[in-house]
């Protein structure tokens, strides 16, 4: 309890180093903030060429709303995942690139990862807002699921900032997790239902059968992936309009609020060491 | 008369890795064999700071001052005793650390000062006199990047002087800025003694510690060697590099 006071009590550096961020990455550039965009277009673009076009991969229809356009198929999820990743990936640096002010000066450490969690969430706010002005243009109400679609953003970024807690501090003992992280999130991206339907692999799963003569499924493995149901869940609201699947919605509940506790517990626990061990 | 800050009994520990490359390969091999040995920074060291007094520590290099006062500041925790202490404390351990390059010097007096606990209202009402005081109002608005270190300096003291702290904490930071602004800084210390605040600083420089302090403690490689009045501790002190010599 007086750890959450604590964090009440530094809400405002939380907002003041989110401004640092925000303001400070596109300092000096022509566009500004309109850079952010530029990074999941091409993206965009790049994957819609080569899993569209040429692997001719076909996500069902909207259902119900009739939707049937890869590149937007695609950013209600890819969006999210890029979020996600850049969270982790610039969560995990957080306190060694600010070690100079971790042995400096005393102030609840914690605020350093949450303030790119929240610099990163403002950007991701901006991406879907474009997003659904773009799948109101084609035709797909939207409108109504709009706050539901901020739960869940809500939700993902509790998760994602819990596994950026955990990171910061590996990270600070082992700058070797940086390296890793680059890897694994290469891998966990293919990993996750974003350039190619989960249909595909329901159907591989159900032609392999139970792994080893045991009742595990191949998607019983992949779905302990926590972005699968996330993903999902996103573009049940966005893509297809209708309500996402309960168990989908709790397996998000559950991995925000465990991901958020154990982060929490763990960047506690090491809190008081880092100004030593940086 | 009351006291600010208590300590007692503080030893602090720090390891020296032999080979300190923080891989997980070098975890692994080091939990084969230890290849790190344990030295006491600060040991036992124990001394009470009287309310709305200035306290000086002094000591040669490597004695253990920085590390005491980053202990007072909550940067480091001690491996054993304790450190009590009333009020609002601020630190003055590198002044300008939370500066962000890029930054004008207006965007980091908002963001140095939220890092060091004043809300926005708070900064806003103080901002005037925090310009006034550091002396580079004309540079106010530009990248603190071009700024020199003396002005670096300024600024960073004046957002910390701010705070207006019930104890503060200042380690050797005051040596860049030029005669001008060490004797504003001085005036500033004496004005703080008048208000009932207390500060604890550390210098090499006897001269403004004899005109400063009231109090003065004599830290040899993390031992407190004497504790008391100002004028003769620095004589034990400074019979003790005498002799040395
Ligand atoms: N993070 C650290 N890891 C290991 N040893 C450290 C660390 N910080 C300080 N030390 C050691 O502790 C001792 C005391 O250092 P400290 O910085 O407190 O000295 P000091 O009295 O402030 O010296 P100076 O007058 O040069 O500022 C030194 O021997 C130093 O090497
Ligand atoms: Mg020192």
């Amino acid at each position: 309890m007086n750890y959450i006071k604590e964090l009440l009590a530094s809400r405002e550096l939380l907002v003041n180093l989110t401004l640092r961020e925000v303001k400070g990455k596109y300092r000096r550039t022509i566009f500004g903030q309109l850079w952010s965009l530029a990074n999941p277009l091409a993206a965009m673009l790049v994957y819609t060429f080569v899993f569209s076009f040429i692997f001719q991969i076909r996500p069902d229809k909207g259902d119900p709303s009739g939707l049937n356009i890869f590149a937007l198929w695609l950013l209600c999820g890819l969006l999210p995942w890029l979020f996600f990743s850049n969270v982790l990936s610039l969560g995990v640096s957080s306190l060694v690139s600010n070690a100079a002010l971790i042995q400096k000066v005393y102030f609840s450490r914690v605020v350093l990862p949450l303030s790119q969690v929240a610099a990163r969430a403002f950007t991701w706010l901006f991406e879907m807002g474009v997003l659904v002005v773009a799948l109101a243009i084609v035709g797909s109400f939207v409108w109504p699921w709009l706050p539901l679609v901020l739960v869940v953003m809500l939700l993902l970024a509790l998760f994602a900032a819990g596994v950026a807690l955990a990171l910061a501090v590996m990270n600070v003992y082992f700058r070797d997790t940086e390296h890793f992280l680059t890897i694994i999130l290469q891998i966990w991206m293919y990993l996750t239902p974003i350039i190619y339907p989960i249909s595909l692999v329901e159907t591989q799963s159900h032609n392999v059968g139970g792994i080893f003569g045991t009742p595990i499924t191949v998607l019983d493995l992949y779905s302990l992936n926590p972005m699968v149901h996330f993903v999902q869940v996103f573009r049940e609201l966005l893509y297809d309009n209708r309500w996402p699947s309960g168990d989908a919605m709790l397996a998000c509940v559950l991995w925000a609020i465990g991901s958020f506790t154990l982060g929490l517990i763990i960047f506690r626990r090491n809190e008081k060491g880092l100004a030593e061990a940086l | 008369m009351s006291e600010a800050v208590r300590i007692e009994d503080v030893s602090k520990k720090f390891r020296l890795y032999h080979e300190r490359n923080q891989t997980l390969k070098s975890a692994i091999m080091r939990r084969r064999r230890s290849v790190h040995e344990d030295f006491w920074a600060l040991q036992d060291v124990s001394f009470s700071v009287p309310q709305g007094s200035t306290f000086g520590l002094i000591g040669s290099n490597g004695s253990g001052k920085s590390t005491l006062l980053k202990c007072l500041a909550k940067i480091y925790w001690p491996d054993k005793g304790s450190i009590a202490y009333d009020g609002r404390m601020a630190a003055l351990l590198e002044v300008g650390s939370g500066f962000h390059h890029e930054l004008s010097g207006r965007e980091n007096i908002y963001l140095n000062g939220s890092i060091l606990g004043m809300s926005k209202k708070e900064i806003d009402r103080k901002f005037d006199e925090i310009i006034d005081f550091s002396g580079v109002e004309k540079f106010i608005d530009q990248p603190v990047k071009n700024y020199s270190s003396g002005m670096y300096v300024r600024l960073g003291f004046s957002v910390a002087i701010s705070v207006q702290p019930d104890i503060l904490i200042v380690d050797e930071v005051l040596a860049v800025g030029d005669a001008e602004f060490q004797e504003k800084c001085f005036a500033k210390f004496r004005d703080y003694r008048e208000q009932g605040r207390t500060v604890v600083l550390v210098s090499h420089s006897m001269g403004s510690v004899r005109a400063m302090c009231d109090q003065v403690a004599w830290l040899n490689k993390g031992h407190i060697m004497q504790v008391g009045e100002t004028a003769s501790t620095i004589a034990a002190y400074e019979k003790s590099l005498d002799l040395g010599r």
